[in-house]
């Protein structure tokens, strides 16, 4: 075989191997739908609509919040000083795992949480998922803005801008006709992926949502989890259900920007001068303070000698909860986190090597998709070929995520690495594997370290997977703050919570480490 | 007339512009002439109000006696032509020129008619509902500057407009502006550094960025 051809094929073998067990899976999942009988037992049941009102609820909340909170910060903020500040914040706050900011933002907002005992009055935030769209607002929103971010790092949108203004446009209006119009159907995959995430996410609504009765991502995830194979194809069903609501979503938001867009290009000519600077202020404040807020509300509980209710600061700070706290979560969140990102940078180099690039999104998909079908399709899978409850099924269910994350992350700089290097290496007669190891992986090391350390915590955020694919066996930090919040002991969900904001910020920070390593003694690497 | 005062730009490191001073009548095209790096596009961007948060300036704009450098970018009235034409390109041609058009101009028949009009001027007809990213480089140049126009600015500023078009459609590009600007008799800022870009006639100052 062919250099070239045995690239092609590992490619397709590592990726396969991540993606192709998914479809019999899928295939799996999809089949309650064709029974008439689930579907009556879902219509009778009388959880069924208020947790399909609570789901509709917190999407909208977050979609809308977020892209809204999103567009008012960009229109109000961007270019200057100020949008610079803001993005010098992002990888703070886009690193908060969702359960670690979940927990705090309890802590602060819930019926004796902090703002309670502060202001004397209760916030309910659990009703009909408005508190679980909040967060979720307000957590996507950095994601969003992320991805505006590199869309804007362009010379030619600022002078358009420009030139808008120089024909009469204020500053809110040239932004609304010039960027907001130009850079929205960019946001297009990210705005999928938050309503796909807001849709089924379990672990924040386990902690925040309504439960009585719970958002319809978690209804599937108690059925699925019956004993009763009735309950379990209601389960199923329903997560199928979730995927049909995110095709309903993004054709309703299609067909809203198409309207709009016409709007966007109808010019009567008349001129407006305001400016949304104090407002994006103000947002951008709100958006930085309830992270900082929600992460000292985790630090102080986790010290916290005595904390009642109603005092505003506790009794006395002392190590005794985290002398108690249990560890083995976080030695198997380390060691699963560790061994899904490793086996995920194969995936990806082998992938990136003999693979297409034409075929990304279709590795990207998962991102884009409602997790918990995708987490049960695994799970028949693993059942099977009896690998659930094994380290090696968990890992795998894993990577599912992992992969897609780090692709994200590694293809732009394989994509601008210099092809006249690979040619030059060749005409010394050197085959491909030795140009890979010897010219391209050392070239690239940094954003490899990059995919490295996201890929480390997309593993470690991931609750579904570990949880369904381990059986109930794996306890990771994530998991065990999830388990822990409805337990009442705040001080050891804080811990938990801790640990996993902790985690990723300590490989993040050792993998920048061994990148300015690297580049001090090469500094052309930088 | 357009006039600018004692006007001197710097940063941390450099002065780019010290008191430079000087009026362009209606009509009348002034160019700044000097080699790339030493503020002449800068200088322009103060004018505009675009300058970037790193420079600190001092001096007067004034227009029609009117004070103009304490306005924001969209106050000042004045129009700009950059390198690239800049064309809006999530609108059709049509609709980048219709952004323009002043908002007397009301109805969409008649705001259309304007358009039409402009394109028809400009030896463009049928190109009003056209992709700006399917024209050629001499006609996307030549919408830039209908556009810019339209907006029946005080003055024009031109940041090198002609160096991106070779040579001979740059020659024809030359003509169009000239031909457009004198119909508008407004005074006109000129930066280039190819000296064949200057019309007949024009006053010229040479710009020399220097460190300090």
């Amino acid at each position: 075989m062919s250099n070239r051809g045995l690239q092609r094929t590992l490619a397709l073998l590592a990726v396969g191997c991540v993606f192709a067990p998914l479809l019999p899976g899928l295939v799996m999942m999809a089949k309650p739908m064709l029974m008439p009988d689930i579907w009556r037992q879902l219509w009778a049941d009388n959880q069924w609509t208020g947790a399909l009102q609570a789901t509709l609820y917190s999407t909208m909340i977050s979609v809308g919040g977020s892209l809204t909170l999103c567009l008012i910060l960009l229109c109000g903020l961007w270019p200057g000083a100020h949008w610079q500040r803001l993005t010098s914040r992002m990888p703070l706050l886009l690193a908060l795992p969702h359960v670690a900011f979940a927990s705090g933002f309890l802590f602060m907002l819930s019926d004796n949480g902090w703002l309670a005992r502060l202001c004397g009055v209760s916030f309910h935030l659990d009703e009909n998922g408005v508190g679980l769209g909040i967060l979720l607002a307000l957590k996507e929103c950095w994601f969003l803005l992320w991805i505006a971010s590199t869309q804007l790092n362009q010379q030619s949108l600022s002078q358009q801008l420009t030139v808008a203004q120089s024909l009469g446009y204020g500053p809110l209006q040239s932004r609304m006709r010039v960027l907001v119009a130009q850079l929205l159907p960019r946001l297009k995959w990210a705005l999928l992926a938050v309503v796909a995430y807001s849709l089924s996410v379990v672990d924040v609504a386990i902690i925040l949502g309504p439960s009585n009765p719970p958002t319809l991502a978690v209804l599937a995830w108690q059925w699925l989890n019956d004993a009763d194979p009735q309950r379990v194809a209601m389960g199923m069903l329903t997560s199928m259900l979730l995927v049909v609501m995110l095709v309903i979503f993004s054709t309703v938001g299609y067909a809203i920007w198409r309207l709009s867009r016409r709007c966007l290009g109808q010019f009567s000519g008349k001129r407006h001068q305001l400016s949304i600077l104090p407002l994006a202020l103000g947002s951008g404040f709100i958006m930085t303070l309830t992270g900082v807020a929600a992460i000292a509300m985790l630090v102080l509980w986790s010290f916290a000698d005595g904390w009642f209710y109603p005092a505003l600061l506790p009794d006395a700070f002392a190590l005794s909860g985290w002398q108690a706290a249990e560890l083995s979560p976080l030695i198997t969140t380390l060691v699963l986190a560790l061994a899904s990102s490793l086996t995920g940078l194969l995936v990806v180099v082998l992938w990136l090597e003999g693979g297409s690039s034409r075929f990304d999104l279709w590795l990207a998909l998962p991102l884009f998709l409602p997790a918990l079908p995708l987490v049960a399709g695994q799970y028949q899978i693993l059942l099977v070929m009896e690998q659930d409850e094994s380290w090696l099924g968990v890992i795998w269910s894993h990577l599912l995520w992992v992969v897609p994350y780090m692709l994200l992350v590694a293809r732009p700089a394989w994509q601008q690495f210099d092809s006249r290097l690979t040619i030059t290496a060749q005409t010394f007669g050197w085959s491909p594997w030795k140009i890979l190891c010897w010219v391209k992986l050392p070239m690239l090391i940094r954003p490899l370290l990059a995919a490295l350390a996201v890929g480390f915590s997309v593993s470690v955020a991931q609750y579904l997977p570990t949880l369904y694919a381990g059986a109930g066996r794996f306890t990771s930090v994530t998991t065990e703050t999830v388990a822990l919040s409805s337990g009442g002991d705040p001080q050891q969900q804080a811990i938990q919570a801790l640990l996993q904001m902790l985690l990723p910020a300590i490989m993040f920070i050792a993998m920048r480490q061994l990148s300015s390593l690297f580049t001090h003694y090469r500094q052309g690497l930088r | 007339m357009l006039r600018v005062q004692d006007c001197s730009i710097s940063n941390a490191t450099r002065s780019l512009i010290q008191n430079m001073s000087f009026t362009v009548s209606p009509g009348e095209v002034l160019t700044l002439m000097g080699p790339s790096g030493a503020g002449k596009s800068t200088f322009l961007s103060w004018m505009i109000g675009a300058l970037p948060a790193e420079f600190s300036f001092q001096g007067e704009l004034w227009l029609n006696k009117q004070r103009r450098d304490t306005l924001p970018t969209a106050r000042r009235n004045i129009g700009i032509l950059f390198q690239d034409a800049l064309l809006f390109a999530h609108l059709n041609v049509g609709q980048n020129l219709a952004m323009a058009l002043p908002a007397t101009i009301k109805g969409r028949e008649q705001r259309q008619y304007y358009v039409e009009q402009a394109l028809a001027n400009a030896q463009l007809t049928h190109f009003s509902r056209r992709d700006p990213a399917t024209l050629s480089g001499g006609e996307r140049a030549r919408v830039s500057v209908l556009r810019a126009l339209l907006a029946k600015p005080e003055a024009l500023l031109l940041d090198e407009p002609f160096s991106r078009l070779d040579q001979t459609l740059r020659e024809q590009f030359r003509q169009f502006v000239w031909q457009q600007v004198e119909q508008q008799a407004i005074p006109v800022v000129l930066v280039t550094h190819d000296p064949q870009d200057i019309p007949t006639g024009g006053h010229i100052i040479t710009v020399n960025g220097s460190d300090y």
